[in-house]
């Protein structure tokens, strides 16, 4: 099954991606941020026919803690977060998993 | 609970046999966490560049759309995007490290050519253009991005799914096999010695009554040579 790529956050943010291609685009003013994130991304991580959901890595900070932890530990769709780093989520995983910090060490050489 | 098991020799025999495969269980199972680990380091590796690439390609959208809305005016670059008739789409396929289903991202239409884009040549500058190529780039390099750090991500919940199988056999199970085969021997051992005990009791007393029944046999004897005198005189 094909699936297509989201994007999530501001226009200004997404008119890039819309100008590659992208349609399913979720647009929150920045004002807006902290009210109407939560479902744009809930409603985007939903959606089967997407494969990708991006999202800029500063915007997880307007997330509730329980939609953050879903957008990122989700499988189907993946979140990929830009800007940033964006590997946060990821890096809490693996002191979990690994017990050793290991993208601290490779960013430290 | 060891005070739980019943101590025969069965439940002895049951135990042990859990308790070896139990062993060869946690043998196997910390081999694949080990496995799983340098197969993660290897993706680890590969997600850092890859991310290192993404945040690159992402500098760069941002500078060259930056720069068009600079030039063009934003309703310019927004009219453009609105435009765009072809979607890029992707397809999922899986491959398999160590049991883990990772995914295979193939993309299709995140390239376009001028024509393919939709907007039309007159109406949109070059630094449209470049714009939409940045992102197109992005595009291509999120989608890669997503394939790794997917597979990162289910690498990840496996190694953690194997650590606590492992801890769960060698810090609860095997220890509370270990506790019920000693408790199970040692019952077997005291009744060995209570079974011992007892029979050599039991001999002890066999040979007494043996011993007793003897002497009144002899008393008996006795008795019956001093009331029989003819048969002494005969003598």
């Amino acid at each position: 099954m094909s699936q297509e790529i989201a994007v999530v956050g501001s226009s200004e943010f997404t008119t890039g991606f819309r100008l590659a291609g992208v349609r399913k685009v979720h647009n929150v003013p920045e004002e807006e941020k902290d009210e109407r994130l939560d479902e744009a991304v809930t409603e985007a991580l939903d959606d089967e026919g997407v494969g990708i959901v991006v999202m800029k890595s500063d915007d997880l900070d307007h997330l509730s803690r329980q939609v953050r932890q879903r957008a990122e530990t989700s499988i189907e769709p993946t979140m990929v977060t830009v800007g940033g780093g964006g590997t946060s989520g990821l890096r809490d995983q693996i002191k979990r998993a690994i017990g050793i910090d290991l993208m601290d060490e490779d960013e430290d050489d | 609970m060891a005070e739980d098991v019943k101590p025969t020799r069965k439940n002895l025999m049951a135990i042990e046999d859990r308790i070896e495969l139990s062993e060869r269980g946690h043998d196997t199972l910390e081999q694949k966490r080990d496995g799983l680990i340098m197969e993660f380091m290897d993706i680890l590796d590969q997600a850092q560049d890859v991310r290192a690439e993404l945040e690159a390609d992402y500098e760069e959208a941002q500078r060259k759309i930056n720069m068009a809305r600079a030039m063009e005016g934003d309703v310019a670059v927004r009219g453009a995007a609105s435009a765009l008739q072809e979607h890029p789409e992707i397809t999922t396929q899986s491959k398999n490290i160590m049991g883990v289903v990772v995914p295979q991202i193939e993309s299709s239409r995140v390239k376009k050519t001028l024509d393919q884009r939709g907007y039309g040549l007159l109406g949109t500058s070059a630094r449209i253009d470049e714009a939409a190529e940045a992102y197109e780039e992005l595009l291509e390099s999120i989608i890669l991005a997503a394939e790794v750090e997917t597979a990162m991500k289910k690498m990840l919940e496996e190694i953690e799914t194997t650590k606590r199988r492992v801890n769960a056999l060698e810090f609860k199970l095997l220890p509370e096999l270990y506790e019920n085969q000693e408790y199970i021997e040692q019952k077997l051992e005291e009744q060995e010695r209570e079974e011992i005990f007892r029979l050599k009791k039991i001999k002890g007393k066999k040979e007494e009554e043996e011993k007793e029944a003897r002497e009144a046999e002899m008393k008996e004897a006795d008795k019956a040579a001093a009331k029989e005198p003819g048969a002494v005189a005969d003598d």
